[in-house]
């Protein structure tokens, strides 16, 4: 354990860092109790390439403007050969990189394919208390980044291209109906008013009740361009719109539960892949049945327990 | 060596513009298993004080082929501390001239890594400056 920081900004990063070297058992010592919830999160999601890092950026300047204090993740994706990763995301964010009310931290996907990294919900829970009203999350630019994103965050905002058809093509195959709001960005390039039509058309449909259970919001689908501010301003008055909203409409209990349920699902198979991978060979050797049950023999011991 | 799980900022203090030795560095980090956050050009002392401090590192490399290094070490060393974060190492590669490593010993960088080096005997001096 460190000492405190006479620096809050440095308390708060070596709190992230504790959490992100931690073992399970570690991490579960920091998480007997359910915190009260202050941070407001929103999810960034989109293909490689879509511009979420400098979208972002853009958004946290915005609400920085309205005297929130802003934390980003950005999540990028960590080389299965060396482990090792290139976390790039902040040199797109370069502009408000100086500002003291944003707080900026890269962070490596790890083991998890699926836009977050495995220990997201962990890290989120340990930026609570430290100051802050917001954090944005930046998922690594995969495919199905939304599903696990909508169970963490309250606004998902997802980032598509003027003409990127493919993603058209996946919309309609019901893919991407997770998010609460669509960005065209780039929407200086040809195309994006017709995709923005596109989206609309498919995005109305979400608000029915017998759609992925529809709850009666009507994503909005915005165009924005790093050429003009106005487009910003409208992303960010749309994400009040629907923290507004959502403040009456949704279940709490509900979503704290969902999130429950992803972040105790992320620790079993965290804590599944340490014992994995202390496995005697011999005992790899067995069938899968057996590999499985002697598996959850050892998940029974609390992790920490009979441990050297 | 690993270098795995090891968090490190590759930055570009001064006025050059050449960051083909910061990237390759940086990639060579990552293929030895770290975290490696980049800058990206002509980056102040104060600024990459601050990105180190948040992104917690363990170490900052400073690239730099200016010849300004004596005033940005003294710089970023003094940054840091103003930050509470003088326990974040500091390494430097590019263009330093012999005579002044020692200085640059005094100041408070841990290593000099130039070109005369292989990359593998960078990975391995880094690693060893970490492990301590």
């Amino acid at each position: 354990m460190s000492k405190g920081s006479r620096n809050p900004r440095r308390e708060m990063s070596r709190a992230l860092s504790r959490v992100a070297n931690a073992t399970v058992a570690e991490t579960l010592e920091t998480q007997a109790e359910l915190p009260e919830q202050v941070l407001y999160r929103i999810g960034v999601t989109g293909a490689p390439g879509a511009g979420k890092s400098t979208l972002i950026s853009r958004l946290a300047a915005r609400r920085v403007e309205r005297g929130a204090k802003v934390a980003v993740v950005a999540i990028d994706p960590t080389s299965p050969v060396s482990q090792g990763s290139i976390l790039g995301d902040r040199i797109r964010m370069d502009a408000v990189s100086d500002d003291p009310n944003i707080f900026i931290r890269s962070i490596p996907s790890r083991r998890a394919h699926d836009g977050l990294a495995d220990n997201t919900a962990d890290l989120l829970w340990a930026m609570e208390g430290h100051g802050f009203d917001e954090v944005i999350v930046e998922t690594v630019g995969v495919g199905q980044a939304e599903y696990s994103v909508r169970a963490i965050v309250d606004t998902v905002v997802l980032v598509l291209l003027p003409e990127s058809g493919d993603a058209v093509q996946a919309m309609k195959a019901g893919l991407l109906e997770m998010a609460d709001i669509y960005v065209v960005n780039k929407a200086d390039l040809p195309g994006a008013e017709l995709m923005a039509g596109d989206i609309a058309a498919t995005a109305a449909r979400q608000a029915a009740p017998e759609i992925n259970g529809g709850d009666g919001w009507v994503p909005p689908v915005l165009q924005t361009s790093s050429r003009d501010a106005a487009s910003f301003a409208a992303l960010d008055a749309a994400i009040e719109a629907h923290r507004a909203w959502r403040q009456n409409r949704i279940d709490h209990d509900a979503v704290r539960r969902a999130r429950s349920r992803y972040q105790v699902q992320g620790l079993i198979g965290r804590r599944a892949e340490e014992l994995l991978e202390t496995m005697p060979d011999a005992d790899l050797d067995r069938s899968p049945k057996e590999i499985y049950e002697a598996l959850l023999q050892q998940l029974a011991t609390a992790p920490g327990e009979g441990e050297t | 060596m690993s270098l795995k799980g090891k968090r490190i900022l590759i930055a570009k203090p001064g006025l050059d513009g050449h960051d083909v030795g910061a990237k390759i560095i940086a990639l060579a980090l990552r293929d030895a298993g770290a975290d490696v956050i980049y800058t990206g050009l002509r980056k102040s002392p104060d600024y990459i004080a601050r990105v180190a401090v948040d992104e917690d590192v363990d170490a900052v490399g400073l690239s730099m082929l200016s010849g300004s290094h004596k005033e940005i070490v003294a710089d970023t060393v003094q940054c840091l501390e103003a930050l509470d974060a003088a326990d974040i190492k500091i390494f430097v590669g590019g263009t330093i001239p012999t005579d002044d490593h020692a200085g640059l010993i005094a100041a408070g960088v841990c290593g000099i890594y130039t070109a005369e080096m292989t990359i593998d005997d960078v990975l391995a001096a880094i690693d060893k400056e970490l492990a301590a």
